[in-house]
């Protein structure tokens, strides 16, 4: 078991990571709004790989809450977006963690970028534009998240086998 | 730890899960259609909007083919050509769907609205 101090220290590194990272993407012009990589997940996925969901879960609300504070976009529609899909697809991912014996950390980068964009354009749906036209973009978002989830996840198991050693010795 | 057993970079699972989004493309909703484009020889090009029924008698190549706009659907009632390929593809409702007659050399599809999500 891993001491208290450096499981401390992991977290916040990890934090911050997450949280520089998402507001550095968002300076990224994106094509369709909503549209991209989501590189802040693979602290969020590492977090919970390595500590478990209730770190994770704190990691991923803070990225969402830090992160829009810093962006000045607190409290707007995209900060209810963001935050949404960040706590369904920890949700998710915790899941598929913990019961999907077969899943790697490619799947299950993946299964979080789905849920985190799914769970987005429903919400779009269901508060903004109820009559709406987001249904039929769908495919379109769902094809991105899968390209989105093996990016992150490939990156994600790159680190996680850098990190692995690492994280054991301390 | 709960990390062990995770060293594979890919395991079956993964494969799952990608034919599965993959897959679920297929299933999720087409854009309804907004108008219907028929074009003959190439050339000559009508355009009718969906919402209004209509019958067309379109003079192609070998003769005439008539088409029928109903409750924003559109198909192929009567054509000149011998496999009649074209009546059987029935009804298209939905964007890019389309139908094709070669040797009357009629060419009918549904285009959409564009939805370009810049709605932000």
């Amino acid at each position: 078991m891993m001491e208290l101090q450096s499981k401390i220290a992991y977290i916040s590194v990890f934090t911050a990571a997450s949280i520089s990272i998402f507001v550095v993407e968002s300076y990224i012009p994106q094509p369709i709004p909503g549209i991209r990589l989501g590189l802040a997940n693979i602290f969020i996925l590492l977090t919970i790989i390595y500590f478990g969901f209730k770190e994770g879960f704190l990691v991923g609300i803070l990225k969402s809450f830090m992160g829009s504070l810093l962006l000045g976009r607190l409290l707007s529609p995209s900060f209810l977006f963001s935050i949404s899909g960040t706590i369904m697809s920890v949700i998710i991912m915790w899941l598929a963690i913990k019961f999907g014996k077969h899943i790697s950390l490619l799947g299950i980068s993946i299964i979080g970028a789905e849920i985190h964009t799914i769970t987005q354009i429903l919400l779009a749906t269901i508060l903004f534009f109820p009559e709406a036209s987001f249904i039929y973009l769908l495919p379109i978002y769902v094809l991105s998240a899968l390209v989105a989830g093996s990016i992150t996840g490939t990156i994600s198991y790159l680190l996680f086998t850098k990190l692995e050693r690492k994280i054991e010795i301390a | 730890m709960r990390s062990s057993g995770r060293y594979r970079p890919i395991k079956i699972g993964d494969i799952a899960i990608i034919i599965f989004f993959l897959s679920s493309l297929f299933f999720l909703p087409k854009v309804p259609g907004e108008k219907v484009e028929i074009r003959v020889d190439n050339s000559k090009e009508f355009i009718y909007p969906l919402s209004k029924d209509r019958t067309l008698d379109i003079k192609g190549a070998i003769g005439t083919t008539r088409i029928v706009i109903k409750d924003g659907r559109v198909k192929v009632t009567k054509a000149p050509c011998p496999l009649k390929l074209c009546k059987k593809v029935g009804w298209i409702s939905k964007k890019g769907e389309q139908i094709i007659c070669i040797p009357n050399k009629v060419y009918i599809r549904i285009e959409g609205e564009e939805y370009d999500g810049v709605t932000e």
